[in-house]
């Protein structure tokens, strides 16, 4: 009898390899199955938690565990396997990269995430997070497009080389307290050593979650790779672990010190705030996804930051949070670069009418990442408000920085998303742009992002009944909120007003309205030529004095710590060259330096 | 272990009846080279483990010559049939580039003689003599090809190799002219016996530098990136895979460990030569642009890794040096036989001329994942487990430098490997190449032969595997001066 645990990592596994063996017309139908035999798996070890298996000389030790915190993450990995090979068929149909392959990786990645979220040991969690950084690296590999090889390059160089660091934290975990498990033992800051590890590790996470300063390889690989890959693998996937493993960091392995938790709290900041920055001046949306995608990161790191249940809390649920709508929003942005054929927002414009349904659930979606009540973002973010708040009162002087950045950077996602939603489905379109020709894009491709855009309404208005009761709780422990939000009757109340609002605008209407053509220096202007641009929305933002440095900085990759470490190696490469110039009679010097050093060292 | 002397006989015997017969019958010299290394793998996998003794000639050491057979013996032995015997079969069809397969075959069976008898002589001046024949077959494979940069390339080597010979041949003399034996495990007793004298101590540093520059240890290495991408890809392979590791490591750690005996002083210069090995070759190996110039300077790099974790002198380090050494073989051996690959087909190495290989090229394109993968030290390839021992063995011997050093070198590794994935494999098809058509069937089950390799061997880091096959090898270095003399002379 195979213990439960297995199933989840065996099953997707093993379909995936079938998919490779099996004709390639199978192949969506297959993955169709496992991932929904996943689910069902899933949901069914949900139910029966905790459970664990140890084995071997381990037999004392568990390997593989459930509990309450993997359990949820699970579930809803499982839940996006299943909306990511729904949604690929009618993406990808007659692309190149849509080959057995990408199934087969897809598939991989459940069984990698699995493994990853239930292990119980640092070197089984080691060997499933550095699984999933390799299936990212092939599934980006896959895209067919030119800058595809460059992107996963350096994404597999950030986040296998912060796995490397993974190792050497673990050797030190390892050396420190003799023993690998995870929740072993407790780690109290305050030593080199410790810090070593701690930050090692901390690396690894914010690499794959991708936070500030190891954040580079996403805004890079959100061009040339397609929605669905984005949506299920950097987006939410990647979010997920990084994030989850973050806070194991943080509660089982390690006491984080002030110096381990201000230095956490810093990077969450920094991340909202500069990759929003960054997010308003995008001019391809998948860029500014990716940059938001970025951005909403440092929320979770700074609700893991704060320690207390709360944080954790507000930073585990801003992660479920997040994985939702950003999916969502990938998934949508997906739609229109199919319908429309490009992913540029000044190529679009004004489709809000021919697409409807992508529409209303990217509005729902792109309110939801701005935090705006009773929508779940609001819900998490105001968590983390909270938690920052209580950390105050509870002596730390620094929590005004982090809570203003924090309000600041929530203000600029919304106003991204404005300019977003108005640039891609109001105004006026594109003149290139054949508005007749675009359609709605497929149900299958439709209904997930609507799935996710309801999901975010459900798990806003009944936060506490359904995803903090069953999900978040159990993990963290009970909150107590300070503050006072029902999101149950704060949801009706806004309903209400809305309905007002639109009662009032109806009766204003009925009134007849005189419409007048504009005139510009006494002509008609054409207005097609003339219209407001996505790209030209926040140019004032970015030519203002200071911040203009800083984004010609920011665009000749000053703060990217990859381009950094490339060009250092490379200068030194050079130097080496130099030296190694073939000429016979050097290396043979060489030969007789060593030997001397060698004798001396030897006879002294 | 009546079996032992096979492993020089039957590869000698052949290298001089392939020149022979090869004359009259075409294929004769790719079935002889073949059947060769397969016996050699069958044989060493019976020995696997197990020490023993063989008297040449049934004289008893010290006076006759000895062969000895302990743990690492037969790791090292089993390691080079596998890897020759994987070069053999690719060499089927590679070598068809070339005009002479009788004096390949019969240079490339020469070399396995020198190498196997090196691993099993226990008398130094018969290592001398093993090493030479060794190292001479293979300048004139470096030199096969016949054009000008192979020509050159073999000089260098010739020179610098010749200069290190000397070296250990007077650091021979230096042990002869003091204790009058050339039994390794004789000299190991009356070393201990004596203490370190200054005769010990000179021939010490004689053999130190002799055979790192052998093993191409910073800064005894400038030979190794001309003569290993010149070389055809095959024996390229069997160069970085096998000769540097059997002529220069094995031989390096048998005589520190087993007889000058292991102090803290030597720790510490195979510690900071294996730093400086893994930092050079790195930093030399990124900015390359030439396919097997750029896995020659890893190999630098990786072997720097084993002499490093070796160096630590502690169980584990010596069982990660170990394992990283063997997995060293197989993976740079595949990685060599991709480049050759590619080469066969595009007749280039200069990799900004390729790219979207991966459509045409199926097989290497996957192979190459797998030993860029292990070779950068991913899961669940075996070069990870090996990382993973040797990172764990520095923190373990409170070497935290060693250590940092180690990780950065990693991730170094990592982002050169995803340059020649990038510019090789991955991106966008050349015109030029849209005919190339994948390699020949003997030289992609070779590959593919390589890369199951690389998955399996990450087996070996379970209890059962590595009690089998890496355990015996470590405590025969660990027996010491002591252990070797035993064994010897157990009789």
């Amino acid at each position: 009898m195979i213990n439960p645990l297995f199933y989840p990592i065996l099953v997707p596994f093993i379909f995936g390899l079938m998919i490779l063996w099996l004709p390639a017309r199978w192949k969506e139908t297959t993955a169709l199955v496992a991932s929904g035999l996943n689910l069902v798996i899933c949901l069914a070890l949900f139910t029966w938690l905790p459970l664990s298996f140890g084995c071997g000389s381990w037999s004392n030790q568990n390997l593989l565990t459930l509990d309450s915190l993997s359990g949820f993450i699970l579930i809803f990995q499982a839940i996006f396997g299943v909306l990511a090979v729904v949604y690929s068929p009618a993406c990808l149909a007659g692309k190149k990269g849509h080959t057995k392959e990408y199934y087969t990786y897809l598939l991989w990645t459940l069984a990698a995430t699995a493994g990853a979220i239930f292990a119980a040991h640092l070197l089984l969690l080691l060997v499933f997070w550095n699984i999933l950084g390799i299936l990212l690296y092939l599934l980006v590999n896959l895209s067919p497009e030119e800058a595809a090889a460059a992107s996963a390059k350096k994404t597999l160089i950030i986040i296998g080389g912060t796995d490397s660091l993974f190792i050497l934290g673990l050797a030190v975990i390892f050396s420190l307290t003799g023993t690998l498990a995870l929740g072993g033992g407790h780690i109290p800051l305050g030593t080199g050593l410790a810090y070593l590890a701690f930050f090692s590790l901390v690396s690894a996470a914010l690499a794959k979650a991708g936070a500030f300063p190891f954040h580079t390889w996403l805004p890079e690989i959100a061009g040339p790779t397609a929605a669905p890959v984005l949506a299920f693998l950097p987006a939410s996937l990647d979010k997920l672990v990084g994030i989850y493993f973050l806070f194991r960091i943080c509660r089982d392995i390690f006491v984080p010190d002030f110096l381990g938790q201000t230095v956490l709290l810093a990077i969450g900041a920094a991340t909202i705030i500069f990759a929003v920055m960054m997010a308003l001046v995008q001019h391809n949306f998948k860029k500014l996804l990716a940059y938001h995608a970025v951005s909403q990161v440092g929320y979770m790191v700074l609700g893991i930051g704060i320690g207390t249940p709360l944080g954790f809390a507000g930073g585990l649920f801003h992660m479920l949070n997040n994985a939702i709508y950003k999916q969502g929003l990938f998934l949508v942005g997906g739609n229109v670069e199919k319908e429309a054929g490009s992913a540029e927002i000044d190529d679009l414009g004004g489709l809000g009418r021919r697409m409807r349904w992508s529409f209303f659930a990217f509005l729902i979606l792109s309110l939801a990442i701005s935090g705006i009540p009773p929508l779940n973002g609001f819900y998490s973010k105001w968590l983390v408000y909270l938690g920052l708040l209580e950390m105050g009162r509870s002596g730390h002087s620094l929590w005004v920085v982090w809570i203003a950045a924090a309000m600041f950077g929530s203000a600029l996602t919304l106003a991204s998303f404005m300019k977003l939603t108005h640039a891609i489905f109001l105004g006026i379109p594109n003149k290139a742009l054949d508005r007749k020709k675009v359609r709605e894009a497929p149900p299958s491709m439709v209904i997930p992002a609507v799935f996710l855009a309801l999901l975010c309404v459900l798990f806003g208005v009944l936060a506490q009944q359904l995803p903090l009761r069953f999900f978040i709780l159990p993990a963290v422990g009970s909150i107590q909120p300070a503050g006072l939000w029902l999101p149950g009757r704060a949801a009706f109340l806004i309903v209400v007003t809305l309905v007002l609002g639109v009662l009032i605008f109806g009766l204003g209407r009925l009134k007849k309205v005189r419409l007048t053509p504009t005139y510009i220096g006494g002509e008609e202007p054409d207005l097609a030529d003339h219209r407001p641009t996505g790209s030209a929305f926040y140019e004032t933002v970015r030519e203002m004095g200071f911040i203009s440095t800083i984004y010609r900085l920011a665009e000749e990759k000053l703060f990217d710590l990859y381009e950094l470490g490339k060009e250092f190696t490379l200068t030194i490469s050079a130097g080496l060259r130099k030296m190694h110039s073939g000429i016979l009679p050097n290396y043979l010097s060489w030969v007789l330096v060593g030997l001397v050093i060698l004798l001396w060292v030897l006879a002294v | 272990m009546n079996r032992l002397p096979l492993f020089v006989a039957v590869p000698l015997f052949l290298a001089f009846l392939i020149p022979v017969l090869g004359r009259k019958w075409k294929t004769l010299p790719d079935i002889l080279g073949n059947l060769a290394t397969f016996f050699l793998l069958l044989l060493s996998l019976s020995i696997l483990g197990i020490s023993g003794v063989y008297a040449v000639g049934g004289w008893p050491p010290p006076l006759g010559i000895v062969m000895v057979s302990d743990g690492l013996t037969t790791l090292m032995l089993l390691i080079v049939a596998l890897i020759s015997f994987a070069v053999t079969l690719y060499s089927i069809d590679y070598m068809e580039l070339y005009t002479s397969k009788t004096r390949y075959y019969s240079l490339f069976l020469l070399m396995i003689a020198g190498m196997n008898g090196v691993i099993i002589t226990g008398d130094l001046f018969n290592l001398f003599v093993f090493l030479e024949i060794a190292s001479i077959a293979s300048y004139a494979l470096v030199a096969f090809g016949c054009q000008h940069e192979e020509l050159e390339a073999s000089f260098k080597y010739l020179v610098l190799g010749t200069l290190a010979s000397t070296f250990i041949l007077l650091g021979i003399a230096f042990m002869y002219g003091t204790y009058g034996t050339l039994n390794l495990a004789h000299l190991a007793r009356l070393i201990s016996e004596n203490g370190s004298t200054a005769a010990t101590k000179c021939a010490l540093g004689l053999f130190f530098v002799g055979f790192s520059l052998k093993a191409a240890l910073v800064p005894f290495h400038a030979w190794l990136p001309d003569a290993h991408p010149s070389a055809p890809a095959p024996i390229s392979a069997m160069l970085s895979g096998l000769l540097i590791k059997s002529i220069g490591i094995y031989a390096l750690i048998r005589l520190l460990f087993n007889v000058f005996g292991f102090t803290p002083l030597i720790s510490h210069i195979l510690i900071t030569l294996g730093i400086l090995s893994m930092v050079v070759g790195v930093f030399l190996a990124i900015g390359q642009w030439d396919y097997k110039r750029l896995l020659a300077y890893h190999s630098i790099s990786q072997i720097g890794y084993v002499t490093l974790a070796i160096g630590l002198g502690t169980p584990l380090g010596i069982l990660a040096g170990l394992f990283h050494l063997v997995n060293h073989s197989v993976f740079k051996s595949l990685l060599f036989l991709n480049a050759g690959s590619v080469e066969y087909n595009l007749g280039t190495r200069d990799m900004k001329k390729m790219g979207g290989l991966q459509e045409k090229m199926p097989v290497t394109n996957a192979t190459s994942l797998v030993g860029a993968f292990s070779i950068s030290g991913l899961p669940p390839f075996n070069g990870f487990w090996s990382k993973l021992l040797i990172i764990l063995a520095c923190v373990q011997a409170k070497n935290i430098p060693a250590a940092v050093w180690a990780v950065l070198v990693s991730i170094i590794t990592l982002s050169s490997f995803t340059k020649v994935q990038r510019y090789v494999y991955y991106g966008k098809l050349k015109e030029e190449w849209k005919d190339v058509k994948e390699a020949p069937q003997t030289m992609r089950i070779a590959m593919v032969m390589l890369a199951v390799c690389c998955v399996l061997m990450g087996l070996l880091i379970l209890p059962g595997p590595r009690n089998a096959v890496l355990t015996p090898a470590v405590n025969a270095l660990l027996a010491g001066r002591e252990g070797y003399f035993n064994l010897t002379f157990s009789r």
